[in-house]
């Protein structure tokens, strides 16, 4: 909001310092083209500065209707220009969280609910003599199906997590578990979810924070992105 | 006479007479009004200057401070598989040829087609992929594409 009121305070002081603008360079004298500038342009000026500047000339009421007249023919000849999309998808008012045009402008991360109820990455583990990255892409597409056209970024997880140690019935603490996190963009398709796994969601950092446990969250939320 | 040839001839070499506003070289007929109109006074341009330096640096220190994170994140995830097996961390590490085939493409290739291969050999590992995205104003006209055909590339 305050970047739109600054860049439209700038381009009001650029169109009040700047040259005038040589139209009979660029437009041929007395064509329609040349009429539709000038209105387009009276407007423009009456916007940036207010009502006095770009007055239109009051004394010649005919030629003033001529000229719109003549623009408005201009415009049923060039037919009608592109529609822009709109930047909120019908899946944004539905909260439809397994949808992949939502939030157009932030990033998604997608979550699997396992069988304990529990909302995390996917993951799985690696098996005698694969690298970590081939495991990382093995388990994703073990959970998540084949239909998605994903690509591992690097070699290099982005980060890791601990989770906290638990005891077994009879004192001894578990060894050690942790998860790696490799990042991956998928460019197409969707998640098909194995079995094993319940649900599936495509959640932006902040919505991400409500589903998961405290101690993954806290785990987590330094890898992912903000935006 | 050609009236284009003239247009031409007076935007290349503006004359001399300096009695009306050209395109060329002065201001506008009506330049103080139109500056009172946009400025509203000296101080407020200035504090308004200042406060758009002050967003930016907002931004840039945020942007700095998320990417200190994300690093120091990836920078202990490295020191932690380096404790747990020094062999992961040696290939985690290891900057590999994109131009060869892996063995096991090789392999695969052998089975597949000509225009199979040529997509298997599309991605190549360590580039940016052809289909990812760039960020744009707006959406797609067609959305997201749901219906992609699996093709699964040895990593």
């Amino acid at each position: 909001m305050f970047e739109r009121a600054y860049y439209s305070y700038q381009a009001r002081l650029r169109r009040a310092l700047s040259n005038p603008f040589p139209y009979d360079f660029y437009f041929k004298q007395g064509s329609i083209l040349e009429t539709r500038f000038n209105m387009e342009e009276q407007k423009r000026e009456r916007r940036a500065f207010g009502p006095t500047f770009g007055k239109e000339d009051d004394f010649d009421k005919e030629r003033a209707a001529a000229n719109r007249a003549a623009a408005q023919q201009l415009a049923e000849q060039e037919g009608e220009s592109e529609e822009m999309m709109p930047r909120v998808h019908p899946s944004d008012e539905a909260r439809d969280y397994k949808s992949l045009d939502r939030k157009g402008k932030r990033n998604l991360y997608l979550l699997l609910k396992d069988a304990n109820d529990a909302w995390r990455f996917p993951q799985g583990s690696v098996e005698k003599g694969e690298l970590l990255h081939q495991a990382a892409q093995r388990d994703m597409y073990a959970e998540c199906g084949e239909h998605m056209d994903a690509w591992i970024v690097s070699r290099n997880p982005i980060g890791h997590y601990k989770p906290p140690m638990t005891l077994s019935p009879k004192g001894s603490p578990f060894p050690e578990q942790v998860t790696f996190f490799f990042k991956a963009h998928i460019m197409q398709g969707q998640c098909r979810p194995a079995d094993n796994v319940k649900d599936f969601a495509w959640l932006t950092k902040q919505e991400i924070e409500s589903y998961v446990d405290k101690h993954y969250w806290d785990g987590i939320k330094d890898i992912l992105s903000d935006h | 006479m050609d009236p284009k040839k003239d247009a031409i001839r007076q935007a290349l070499y503006p004359a001399n007479m300096r009695n009306r506003p050209t395109p060329t070289g002065t201001w506008r007929p009506d330049v103080g009004r139109a500056i009172q109109h946009a400025i509203p006074s000296v101080q407020a341009h200035n504090t308004i200057e200042r406060a758009w330096l002050l967003h930016r640096r907002h931004i840039r220190k945020r942007r700095e401070a998320e990417l200190a994170r994300k690093f120091d994140c990836m920078k202990k995830a490295m020191d932690e598989l380096a404790n747990i097996d020094g062999h992961l961390y040696y290939e985690a590490n290891r900057p590999e040829n994109p131009r060869a085939r892996s063995v096991v493409e090789q392999q695969m290739t052998k089975g597949l087609k000509a225009s199979e291969a040529k997509t298997l050999d599309a991605r190549i590992r360590g580039l940016f992929p052809r289909e990812l995205r760039m960020p744009t104003d707006t959406p797609s006209k067609t959305g997201w594409n749901y219906h992609y055909k699996p093709f699964t590339r040895p990593i």
